[in-house]
């Protein structure tokens, strides 16, 4: 079961996962809804939907569909205006409790898809891990841009979007594989969470991260055959959630927990986030070697 | 004279220190710079992929070995330069424009270096006209495309039609890879070739340059 305070966006139904992909290329309906199901039933607080790069009428078909199987709200993934305007038509609300569906996301780069909240409300993600700057896009290296693009993020979105709440807003600040952060990109995102905690105009907006990126490329099992990559996204969780993160994009199948203090693998990443570079990097590999 | 296999060991164990002080005490010793590299060094990194591909190494692993190899590097190309000696092949690489992710690019850079060709950085967000800069100053041979998002996937179409408008296509191969990318569109868009992980970049662009 999930952890007591954390949201999880079920991430199965996912073109770029080789499985789903397969099922969507086949044409495979009942697949799809098995997933949304499964999830379902495993506690998934929303169900992702993100169906690459098809046509608008299959999202829209999809959201129909899979709200015929789970009354969980779904989260419609895209960065496609289009393909997000179809599924937020098909989107039915009544069937999902009353509860508004995930726009999965809006970046600084794309501040025109506010523009679909006339369709239908929902909660959308805001990405605050990159900005634009002088009619270019950077991506944010330290908290306090990070922090600057949440709160420019937050207040667009109030402008865009009459009605809504720091309660239907999701920041996502951006989380990268952990055994390539030789650039202190977890430091980023827990000090660039502080600040986001701390300030009072950003008060119960919530923050989520894609955890299954968190530690993609790494071993499934130390060395010693204790499991690592469900340990560590754990072990974030434990840092991350005291700051705000109360929702993930993450997989049903795995355990998430929170880690008693001197656990082995928090040991590891407060570490990691002391250090420097490849310091960093070798005291994760280290760890499971 | 020191035992060259120490410099094969510490670049596959990645260990940076080690291998920069392998190196000076072996060319102290007269050692030939150019053996250093093609047969120790550019060997042990082969085996870095090759373990990398058969998940014995990690991303981590990984990145260590190429640090090692690049530390020893940097002391060994102002010699090969000095003496004239040409890498493989020089590979301009960068994410396309609009696309800020970095993370495949490095390690695929990385690998290249550490696979004996050198290494044009572009960086994120570059466009065609940088890329066609590379070729026509700095006469950069191959080209790695990076994309890491289905919306910026079409850049690589974009960029590879915009190297044919200024006639440089064909003094070129195109390499590309990327979550979303697939070989299939590899074929589509024209590209020369399609690697889905940092070690088999490195063998695509090897079979790529000695056709």
């Amino acid at each position: 079961m999930p952890i007591k305070g954390l949201s999880i966006i079920g991430e199965s139904i996912n073109d770029s996962v080789p499985s789903t992909r397969k099922l969507f290329d086949d044409g495979n309906m009942e697949g799809l809804l098995a997933l949304a199901r499964s999830q379902d039933e495993k506690g998934a607080a929303y169900i992702d939907v993100n169906i690459g790069r098809r046509e608008p009428s299959l999202m829209a078909g999809l959201v129909r569909k899979i709200q015929g199987v789970s009354s969980k709200p779904l989260s419609i993934d895209t960065p496609d205006m289009e393909i997000a305007a179809a599924g937020l038509h098909a989107y039915d609300a009544q069937r999902a409790g009353g509860r508004l569906p995930v726009l999965n996301s809006i970046s600084p780069l794309r501040p025109e898809m506010f523009s679909l909240f006339k369709i239908k409300p929902f909660m959308p993600i805001l990405m605050i891990s990159e900005r634009v700057e002088g009619g270019q896009s950077a991506p944010n290296r330290t908290a306090e841009e990070t922090f600057r693009t949440a709160r420019d993020m937050v207040l667009e979105a109030r402008r865009a979007c009459p009605g809504i709440t720091n309660e239907h807003l999701i920041l996502d600040p951006g989380i990268c594989p952990v055994g390539s952060d030789s650039e202190g990109n977890l430091k980023r995102l827990l000090d660039g969470m502080h600040l986001i905690h701390d300030d009072p105009d950003l008060k119960r907006v919530h923050a989520s991260v894609g955890l299954s990126n968190f530690t993609v490329m790494l071993p499934q099992k130390t060395r010693k055959g204790m499991p690592l990559r469900s340990t560590l996204e754990s072990a974030f969780l434990t840092l991350a959630m005291p700051l705000g993160v109360d929702m993930i994009i993450g997989s049903m199948a795995r355990k998430y927990e929170r880690l008693p203090p001197g656990h082995p693998a928090l040991a590891c990443l407060e570490d990691f986030v002391r250090m420097d570079g490849f310091d960093a990097i070798l005291r994760l590999k280290d760890f499971y070697s | 004279m020191s035992d060259l296999q120490q410099l094969y060991t510490a670049v596959l164990d990645g260990n940076a220190r080690a291998s920069k002080a392998i190196v000076e005490q072996a060319l102290a010793e007269g050692a030939d710079p150019q053996v250093l590299v093609t047969q120790y060094m550019i060997p042990a990194m082969d085996e870095v992929g090759r373990r990398f591909e058969s998940n014995e190494y990690f991303v981590p692993e990984l990145l260590i070995s190429a640090r090692a190899m690049k530390t020893a590097l940097q002391i060994i190309t102002p010699l090969l330069t000095a003496k004239g000696a040409q890498p493989i092949a020089r590979v301009a690489i960068g994410t396309v424009k609009g696309d800020l992710h970095d993370i495949g690019k490095n390690l695929v850079s990385a690998m290249l270096e550490g696979g004996g060709f050198q290494v044009l950085d572009c960086g994120v967000d570059v466009a065609a006209e940088k890329f066609i800069e590379a070729i026509k100053t700095k006469q950069a041979n191959v080209v790695a495309l990076s994309a890491l998002l289905t919306t910026t996937m079409p850049m690589m179409k974009t960029t590879i039609e915009a190297f044919k408008t200024a006639g440089v296509r064909g003094q070129i191969k195109v390499i590309i890879g990327g979550a979303p990318v697939t070989q299939k569109y590899a074929e589509e868009i024209g590209a020369d070739g399609y690697a889905d992980n940092a070690s088999s970049a490195v063998t695509l662009a090897r079979s790529l340059v000695s056709k």
